[in-house]
């Protein structure tokens, strides 16, 4: 049997000892180049890829036949036949991006990632620029993260001082360059692109961080709040893990549990034995006139949820007594007071102060509304309680409730929107809250006051000679009577 | 760019004739790229290419890329044959732009082959120069005529 003849081009010669013919023999174009491969070792695998398919780059001729046209690698051959290994010839300009990727390359300082790694680990800073869902399967542990489309916005609030030496980071090593350009631009002068990017990064074996972030749909829904540096992914992410207890979904809860919600608060405890009555509706906006008769906590929790289905609503449907306080409040970080009898008010002070948690709290009356954070348990500046505030509640006759005196239907969508307010900068450690500080309002001339309020060293519950907790009371008696009825608020 | 070209080490020689006959076609299809083989001989680190082919450009955007019919290269490689040559390498036109390889050059460039360029700007051709791989870079050659 006469064999057939396999004629390799220049670039595959190296494989054959220089050779420019091989003699093979088969039925098929396979079988020949099977037979080959054992005086051609690494031929096969030029031509072939894992799957043992034909490469792309390379075409085989039967005589004056493109096997793509025939039968592929099972294409017969006949004996005297040539096979003809044409290897595919393209090129062609560079794309606009690749000659200013190029020109980048000039004159931007690059660093392999372990170069990158080191300079993070002795303390410089690594900036990873790529976008979230990127960020979201893996980072430099300790990088900052700006996606690129923002850089320039936010990179100096981060790193004001402009000769900070700086190292940027992509997928691949191209974005980074582009985007320690703008850096440059703006005027920072120490500027480097990590080449190979985060791909290099992690074939090289240096450490991975997975950061929590955030999905597309909680991106979009609290965007708002993402462009506040404040606040920002860290911050969302931390409202999202937060648990906070309303109790009452009266006149104040109503407001503070829709900003709640709405801002992105994890989970929402709510704490009403009530039922809602046409008279609630003139102020607690969380239920509906076709709702009336029904269940304050369900109708809060359709409400919250048509507003934000991310989050969980806790519901209690049970009044608040001394015996089931601390296991409700054991499963939150914070407790909001939208009460307005004096008995719960004592009641949740005394189980916040044992459990160290913070009291927001809030009261109305007619036209004025006070707000204030009661906090012993705050970490390395303790706090106020209610009772060092107000020891004993006032006499009934001069404490009516709003079912006795009334209220403008709008102060306690200011108050507890204020709660609200307090509530989230507590959660978020921003700003100042009114710790030690009663802020007061008056509808009426439309006027702000803060009245500060010192700890009281000698309060029985948090005072400086407090050795244990001193129990709870019998709180109806303790107020004497001034107990109103909990869905009026 | 300057990544991907070190200098010059080995030599590339030209017929008579062929470097305007390269410059002529790349004229021709400007503002396209075109492109062909190089049929010659490697001796002694020298490429002697003794005829040029040209080759029908496939590429769907051929005012940046180019892609040689197979069917050509068949041809040139039955040519070759039989003048007693080998197929040396690859020319191809770099409508205005330097006669210097890109990345796009360098994924699908083949080592040992040579890599003619010659650049057309406004339809003149400017430069000639040749490359070849050396270690994953091209490295230019020098022509000599």
């Amino acid at each position: 049997m006469s064999s057939i003849q396999v004629r390799i081009p220049t670039p595959l010669r190296g494989l054959t000892g220089g050779k420019r013919m091989l003699e093979g023999n088969g039925a098929t174009v396979r079988e020949v180049l099977e037979a080959l491969e054992g005086q051609n070792r690494g031929l096969l695998e030029q031509l072939l890829d894992e799957t043992g398919q034909l490469r792309k780059f390379v075409n085989l001729y039967i005589d004056g036949d493109n096997i793509r046209s025939l039968n592929g690698l099972d294409s017969a051959v006949q004996p005297g036949s040539v096979i003809s290994l044409i290897p595919a010839v393209a090129g062609g300009l560079p794309s606009a991006s690749q000659r200013r990727l190029a020109e980048l390359r000039q004159r931007i300082p690059e660093i392999s990632p372990g170069e990158a790694h080191q300079f993070l680990r002795e303390g410089g800073i690594v900036i990873d620029v790529r976008e979230p869902d990127e960020v979201a399967a893996g980072s430099p542990p300790g990088a900052l993260r700006i996606v690129r489309g923002f850089l320039e916005m936010r990179i100096e609030d981060k790193i004001p001082d402009f000769d900070t030496p700086l190292a940027l980071i992509c997928g691949g090593g191209n974005r980074s360059l582009l985007a320690a350009d703008d850096l440059l631009q703006l005027g920072y002068t120490q500027v480097r692109s990590v080449a190979g990017g985060f791909s290099r990064w992690k074939d090289d074996g240096l450490p991975v961080d997975i950061p929590q972030s955030l999905g597309h749909k909680e991106r979009e829904r609290y965007s708002r709040h993402l462009l506040i540096p404040e606040v920002g992914e860290k911050g969302q992410l931390k409202l999202l893990e937060s648990k906070v207890l309303i109790v009452g979904a009266g006149g104040l809860g109503s407001p503070a549990a829709l900003y709640l919600a709405a801002a992105g608060v994890g989970i929402l405890g709510i704490v009403d034995d009530d039922v809602v009555d046409r008279s609630n509706l003139q102020r607690q906006i969380l239920h509906t006139d076709e709702r009336v008769g029904t269940s304050k906590v369900e109708s809060a929790r359709d409400t919250l949820l048509g507003l934000n289905p991310d989050i969980r609503v806790v519901t209690y449907p049970v009044r608040l007594t001394s015996e089931n306080v601390e296991d409700i409040f054991a499963n939150y970080d914070l407790i909001l007071d939208g009460t307005d009898n004096f008995a719960t008010r004592y009641l949740i002070n005394d189980a916040s102060v044992k459990l160290g948690l913070p009291n927001v709290h809030g009261s109305i009356f007619r036209f004025d509304g006070q707000v204030s954070v009661f906090w012993p348990g705050r970490p390395g500046n303790p706090g106020p309680c209610y009772r060092c505030l107000f020891a004993e509640p006032p006499p009934p006759e001069l404490a009516p409730s709003c079912d006795e005196a009334g209220v403008l239907g709008i102060l306690p969508g200011v108050i507890g929107t204020l709660q609200a307010v307090e509530t989230i900068k507590v959660l978020l450690g921003l700003g100042d809250p009114l710790v030690g500080k009663l802020l007061c309002y008056d509808a009426l001339t439309a006027e702000f006051s803060t009245v500060r309020v010192d700890r009281d060293p000698e309060c029985r519950y948090c005072g400086d000679h407090v050795q244990s907790f001193p129990g709870y009371v019998d709180y109806e008696q303790f107020c004497k009577g001034v107990t109103i009825s909990e869905s009026v608020r | 760019m300057t990544d991907s070209v070190v200098k010059k080490t080995q030599d590339l020689n030209l017929a008579p004739g062929l470097q305007p006959r390269l410059e002529l076609l790349a004229e021709r299809g400007y503002p396209e790229e075109r492109c062909g083989l190089l049929l010659g001989r490697v001796k002694a680190e020298v490429t002697w290419v003794e005829q040029i082919r040209e080759a029908r450009n496939t590429d769907s955007n051929p005012r940046k890329r180019y892609n040689a019919h197979p069917d050509d290269i068949l041809r040139a490689e039955n040519r070759a044959q039989e003048l007693g040559l080998d197929v040396v390498g690859i020319w191809h036109s770099h409508p205005d732009h330097p006669a210097v390889p890109s990345e796009t050059d360098l994924e699908s460039a083949w080592p040992g082959y040579s890599y003619i360029i010659v650049s057309v700007y406004g339809g003149e051709s400017d430069a000639l120069r040749s490359w070849r791989l050396k270690d994953g870079k091209f490295v230019e050659e020098r022509i000599m005529t």
